[in-house]
């Protein structure tokens, strides 16, 4: 057998073994899902020999079921329930969870962004950026390796947090959730080895079939992280949405109920784009900090490009973020009218425009990077004159979409202003036209972007006149339709006007889809008017980025402690009621400082993990070829 | 083609596509939830 024969046989056992870790868990688990009810019940008709049957309905399926397990526990303040130290428990909780969370999204969302960056080197027919897609993919799995050792040492700590203040909740959620623990366990395992073998496998699977087989590792990589994440959420789906209990809270035997809660699908689908995002944002992050710090053309060249890619990857999974946002605060709506209303209309509400403000910014940010790197292109002059338009639409969609409802005001103001609303500003404060604000924002991030991918380039297809007309008249036509709509919405009885998000949605993905379609079958074989000049580009683009990072990180600490506290006084609502002293919603201003800390921990933390992702740089045996000034460094062969 | 490049005809084409699209972009989006679009125009 030759070493190539060996390789490949390996590569293949090993992707097979890969296969098999991700498989084993399930397989051991199918009698608990699968029978379902099945399982209590086969167990059941050998008690009703000796002992009586007792049965359950289920608090959202309202299915009967056998009782399989016991009620809630109604816990008392105290060290029996709530063992605590001198400072208050779900602070602790809080800063826990939330760095457990803010690495684990970290570490789920880069192996997907390299296993696309993969994929585009694998496909690209260009053998040199082939090269660099493929170095670029290496170097955001590096950077997630570090951080996938400091998520794991977090969930310990969250264990740990949750058994030492919080051991009756954390006992039943266990006790609920004991068909698929180990289940989450065994993941964790086979995330790990499939990481490791895709990492350190690298080099040797570099070329040809071997890079197929590489690639597919990155495929299981992912399922596997989507997996424990989807895990993870049918716990806090559960907290919000409890199913596949009774009313006492007593497990009835089918763990897919406990799992398929109201709010799981929305949850999985918001919290895997948040998390891209995210990824994206901090992994452009660390390219704009490495561009900021470097001291050669190659290098600025280098992160730049890496930095654009991330932002990339990240604004589209952002692009379609608040479509899911939406859909979860339906279904939250949809489950029970009093949560939804005490999320926006009520206790929580003013929280919700902090996050419209943080979604601005995000959306901000991404449009002025886009700005400055156009600056980078010869040809895109020609935009610049009408990005004031573009600043326009994007304050008045801002604007709206931050302005409150009503406002916490003395008596003086309250008869200053003559009412909760102001007069002119307070019809702006409703859903119909922060719809029309947040759309407006996106399909000008969406021209934005168009504008980016044609800024060097002038097309040559016959009808490209038509075709330029077509996508200015057809963005002016979406703009006016979302406004209109948002118009309309007042109009019309409110059951009608929820159901007007619906087109808005539709017309602003229709410029993402169809314009983004249209504009790359324009721009094949166009006319360059000069490369990309990566490497030059404003400073003020990278603290763009960086701003974009943090914004995400501090959205996520926010919306995270938002759905959390819409459990009000519960652990598990409507089941397990929280007795410690601490069941009470904090203030914003509380709230605010704890997010800012945790976000400004993470960023320490991380900026450490870099640190050290740099050792490992700059031990390596790294080729540089003496660049042309402003184009990417080659790779160097091997890692 | 070429009549198509005359910035006049190529308003007008493009106006007839983009507003019949969203028109039927409303319209099937609200009907497709149980929801009449033309709700004010009707009353």
């Amino acid at each position: 057998m030759g070493p190539v024969t060996r390789k490949r046989l390996l590569s293949i056992v090993a992707l097979c073994a890969m296969v098999g870790l991700l498989l084993l868990p399930i397989v051991m688990a199918l009698p608990s899902p699968v029978t379902g009810e099945e399982a209590p019940a086969a167990d059941g008709a050998k008690k009703a020999e000796g002992e009586k049957v007792e049965k359950g309905r289920d608090v959202y399926y309202k299915t009967e079921g056998i009782v399989a397990g016991a009620p809630a526990p109604k816990t008392t303040d105290g060290p029996k329930d709530y063992p605590r130290y001198n400072f208050e428990s779900r602070v602790l909780l809080w800063f826990a969870n939330q760095q457990h969370l803010y690495y684990g999204s970290f570490v789920l969302a880069v192996p997907i962004f390299c296993m696309i960056i993969e994929f585009m080197g694998v496909v690209t027919k260009d053998k040199a950026l082939a090269k660099r897609y493929d170095q670029l993919a290496y170097d955001f799995i590096k950077i997630s390796l570090t951080a996938y050792s400091l998520t794991a040492i977090l969930g310990g700590i969250l264990i740990f947090t949750f058994l030492t203040l919080y051991p009756a909740f954390f006992g039943y959620l266990s006790s609920i959730f004991r068909p698929v623990m180990h289940i989450y366990a065994l993941m964790f395992v086979a995330e790990s080895g499939t990481l490791y073998i895709y990492y350190y496998g690298w080099d040797k699977m570099k070329e040809g079939f071997l890079k197929w087989i590489h690639l597919s590792m990155s495929v299981i990589l992912n399922v596997i992280g989507t997996l424990l994440m989807f895990l993870a959420n049918s716990w806090i789906g559960f907290m919000m949405s409890p199913a596949g209990v009774d009313e006492q809270g007593r497990y009835l035997g089918n763990i897919w109920h406990v799992i398929h809660t109201a709010l799981w699908n929305p949850l999985n689908v918001h919290r895997i784009l948040g998390n891209m995002a995210f990824g994206g944002g901090v992994v452009a992050a660390y390219a704009a900090y490495r561009f900021l710090a470097s001291k050669t053309e190659e290098d600025r060249a280098h992160y730049d490009w890496m930095g654009y890619i991330a932002m990339a990857l990240g604004v589209s999974f952002l692009i379609p973020l608040p479509f899911a946002g939406y859909w979860l605060m339906r279904e939250v709506y949809a489950y029970r009218q009093q949560m939804g209303i005490t999320l926006m209309g009520g206790l929580l509400a003013w929280l919700f425009i902090i996050q419209a403000t943080m979604i601005g910014i995000l959306f901000l940010s991404t449009n002025y990077y886009l700005w400055q790197a156009m600056g980078r292109m010869r040809g895109a002059e020609k935009y610049q004159r009408y990005i004031k338009y573009l600043v326009f639409l994007l304050a008045c969609g801002f604007l709206v979409f931050i302005t409150p409802h009503t406002m916490v005001m003395t008596p003086a103001e309250l008869k200053a202003m003559g009412g909760q609303q102001h007069p002119v500003l307070g019809n702006y404060g409703v859903m119909s036209a922060k719809n029309g604000g947040i759309n407006v924002i996106i399909t000008t991030t969406v021209l934005s972007f168009v504008w980016y991918m044609r800024g060097n380039k002038v097309s040559t297809v016959s009808w490209a006149r038509f075709g330029n007309i077509f996508m200015g008249v057809f963005f002016a036509c979406a703009y006016i339709n979302i406004i209109w709509l948002a118009i309309y919405g007042y109009y019309i009885p409110a059951n009608v006007r929820v159901g007007l998000s619906v087109p808005q949605v539709a017309t602003t993905l229709s410029c993402l889809f169809f314009m983004f379609g249209l504009n790359s079958v324009m721009m094949k074989g166009a006319k360059q008017m000069g490369a990309i000049e990566w490497g030059k580009i404003s400073t003020r683009s990278q603290y763009a980025l960086i701003m974009l990072a943090t914004a995400f990180t501090w959205m996520m600490g926010l919306m995270g402690y938002i759905r959390s506290s819409v459990r009000l006084f519960w652990h598990v609502n409507e089941i397990m009621r929280d007795n410690s002293p601490w069941a009470y919603t904090h203030t914003v201003g509380f709230a605010a400082n704890m997010i800012s800390f945790n976000v400004l921990f993470f960023w320490i933390s991380i900026l450490f993990v870099f640190w050290l992702g740099s050792l490992a740089a700059k031990k390596a045996p790294v080729e540089v070829k003496a660049g042309v000034p402003g184009s990417v460094p080659q790779p160097a062969g091997s890692h | 083609m070429s009549a198509l490049n005359n910035p006049v005809v190529a308003v007008i084409v493009s106006l007839i596509i983009a507003v019949g699209y969203f028109t039927l972009v409303d319209y099937y989006f609200m009907d497709m939830q149980g929801l009449d679009y033309w709700y004010l125009f009707r009353k």
